[in-house]
C-alpha cells in the first residue's frame, strides 16, 4: 500500500513540477514582451559567457573534427570512398555534431553556473532582496541569461563548425595524405546554406533550453548546500536530456 | 504607517506555520517579534511585506488592505548583499540598475550614518566582515527612505560588542528618521534595548505581548522559559 502511495506522490510531484515549469516559461515570455531592460546587466552577462566559453568551444570543435576525419577514413577506405571524407566531416559537423556537442558542453559550462549562482542567491535570500528592492527577477535574472545564451549558442556553433572543419582538414591533409586544395574545395562545394542553417536553428533551440532550464532549477531549488548541488546537477541533466531528445524532432523537421 | 493583523493563517503544503496571529504595529514605534527558531517569525514579516501570500485573516495597512511595498524596506538576516556588485552599487541598487549615476553623495551620506568608512565604497561584499555587511545592508534598506523597516535578526552571527553597536545604530536611525520598525530577534537584550512593544510567538500563535521594558517581568510560563532557557 505504501509503495502505491509513494508512486502516486511521485506522479503528482512530477506533473506539478512540469506545470510549474510551463508557467515559468509563460511568465518569461510575458516579461520578455513587457520588458524592463537592464542593458548593462544583459551586456555583461553576454560578454562573460562568451569569453569563458571560447576555450572549451575551440577544443570541442577541433577534436571532434579530427576524430570524425579519422573514423570516417576507417569506414570509407573499406569500399574506396575516401574522397567523401570532406563532405562527411562538414555535413556531420554543421547539421549534427556542432549544435549537439556545443549544447552539451555549454550546458555543463554555463548552465551549471547559472543554476548554481541563482540557487545560491535564493539560499542567501538575494532573490527576496530583489523583490524588496522592487526589481522583478524575471527582468533582472532570467531575461538576460536566456537572451544571452539563446543568441550566443549560434555563434558558438558557427565557431565549432569552422574549427571542426579545420580539425578534419589537418588530419586529412597531414595524417591521411589528402590534397589540401581538393579537401577545401570539396568541403565548400558540398556544403549548402540549408545544412548550416539547420544547425543554427538547433543552436537557438538548445540555447533557449539550457538557459530556461538552468534558471528554473536555480530559482526553485531547495534550501541549503544540498539544494544548490541538486539544482546544478538537475540543470545539466535535464538540459542534456532535452537537447538530445529535441534534437531528434528538430532533425525530423529539417530531414 | 500603522499595520493591523487579524487572525492570520499561513500554511506550507499541509503544515500551518502561522495558526492564528493577531497583532498591531504602531506608527513610528519599534515592534519586536520574539520566538524560537522555526516558529514562523520570518514567514510573518515576509507575509506582512507581501513577499508571501496567506491563507486566511487580514492585514490592514493604515486601514487598507492594499499597500505600495515601495514604502517598505528589509534588512535580511545575513545581509543578502549582491556578491557581484560593489558596496556602492549594492546600497544604491535600484538607481544603479536603472543606469542612474548621480548616487554617490547619497550613498556616502548613508555610509556615514551607519558608521561605514568611505574607503569601502568600491569594495565587494566578500571583502567585508559580518558586522560591516549588516551595516551595508542597513544602508541599502534606508536608501529608498522607507516608512516601515523590517529587520530580520539584525544581530545574528555578531559578537556581543558588534551586536550592541548594531542595536545602537538601529535605535539611532529609526528614531532620527521616524520610521516604523519591525524587528525579529531571539536576543532579549536587543529587544529590551531597541523595542517599544513585543510579541512572543510560539507554535504559530501569539503567546504573550507587552511593553519591551517589562519583558523580564512577564508572567507567561512559555515566554519565561524562552527567556531563561529553562524547560517549560
Amino acid at each position: 500500500m505504501k509503495f502505491i502511495e509513494n508512486i502516486g506522490k511521485f506522479v503528482i510531484k512530477l506533473f506539478s513540477s512540469f506545470g510549474k515549469f510551463i508557467l515559468f516559461i509563460l511568465f518569461f515570455f510575458k516579461y520578455l514582451f513587457k520588458p524592463k531592460f537592464y542593458l548593462k546587466n544583459n551586456l555583461s552577462f553576454f560578454v562573460n559567457i562568451f569569453i569563458s566559453s571560447i576555450p572549451i568551444i575551440a577544443l570541442t570543435g577541433i577534436f571532434s573534427g579530427m576524430v570524425l576525419a579519422l573514423q570516417s577514413y576507417t569506414g570509407f577506405s573499406r569500399f574506396s570512398a575516401e574522397s567523401a571524407i570532406p563532405n562527411i566531416v562538414v555535413l556531420t559537423l554543421t547539421r549534427e555534431l556542432g549544435p549537439v556537442l556545443t549544447g552539451l558542453m555549454i550546458s555543463a559550462r554555463v548552465g551549471s553556473s547559472i543554476a548554481a549562482e541563482i540557487a545560491t542567491m535564493r539560499v542567501t535570500e538575494q532573490i527576496d532582496a530583489l523583490k524588496t528592492l522592487n526589481t522583478n527577477y524575471y527582468n533582472y535574472l532570467v531575461t538576460p541569461r536566456v537572451l544571452s545564451l539563446t543568441l550566443a549558442l549560434p555563434i558558438f556553433v558557427t565557431l565549432v563548425d569552422f574549427i571542426g572543419v579545420m580539425g578534419g582538414y589537418i588530419v586529412s591533409v597531414h595524417r591521411l595524405g589528402f590534397n589540401d586544395n581538393l579537401y577545401l574545395l570539396n568541403t565548400i562545394d558540398f556544403l549548402s546554406l540549408g545544412d548550416y542553417l539547420s544547425g543554427i536553428f538547433k543552436a537557438f533551440a538548445f540555447g533557449f533550453i539550457i538557459s530556461i532550464v538552468s534558471c528554473y532549477c536555480g530559482l526553485f531549488s531547495d534550501k541549503g548546500a544540498f539544494g544548490v548541488g541538486s539544482a546544478t546537477t538537475n540543470a545539466v541533466v535535464i538540459s542534456s536530456v532535452l537537447i538530445l531528445s529535441s534534437n531528434y524532432f528538430l532533425t525530423e523537421l529539417f530531414f | 504607517m500603522k499595520i493591523e493583523i487579524k487572525n492570520l493563517k499561513k500554511k506550507f503544503n499541509e503544515n500551518f506555520v502561522l495558526k492564528d496571529i493577531s497583532l498591531k504595529i504602531e506608527k513610528n514605534k519599534s515592534t519586536i517579534i520574539l520566538g524560537e527558531s522555526g516558529c514562523g517569525k520570518s514567514v510573518l514579516i515576509k507575509t506582512i511585506y507581501k513577499l508571501f501570500g496567506f491563507d486566511s485573516g487580514s492585514i490592514l495597512y493604515d486601514g487598507k488592505s492594499e499597500v505600495d511595498i515601495d514604502k517598505f524596506s528589509m534588512l535580511f538576516q545575513y545581509g543578502a548583499l549582491f556578491d557581484s556588485l560593489k558596496i556602492s552599487e549594492n546600497i544604491a541598487f535600484t538607481d544603479f540598475i536603472n543606469n542612474k549615476t548621480n548616487f554617490e553623495r547619497k550613498v556616502l551620506s548613508l555610509m556615514n550614518d551607519v558608521g561605514l568608512n568611505k574607503s569601502i565604497y568600491d569594495r565587494y561584499p566578500s571583502e567585508l566582515s559580518g558586522g560591516m555587511k549588516k551595516r551595508v545592508a542597513l544602508a541599502r534598506a534606508l536608501y529608498k527612505n522607507p516608512k516601515v523597516i523590517f529587520l530580520d535578526e539584525p544581530t545574528t552571527g555578531l559578537d556581543p560588542i558588534n551586536s550592541d553597536k548594531i542595536n545602537d545604530l538601529i535605535l539611532k536611525v529609526v528614531t532620527k528618521r521616524k520610521i516604523t520598525a519591525v524587528t525579529i530577534t531571539h536576543d532579549i537584550k536587543s529587544a529590551i534595548k531597541t523595542g517599544d512593544k513585543y510579541y512572543f510567538i510560539d507554535n504559530g500563535i501569539i503567546q504573550d505581548n507587552g511593553d519591551c521594558k517589562k519583558i523580564l517581568k512577564t508572567k507567561n510560563k512559555i515566554f519565561k522559559s524562552f527567556i531563561t532557557g529553562a524547560k517549560y
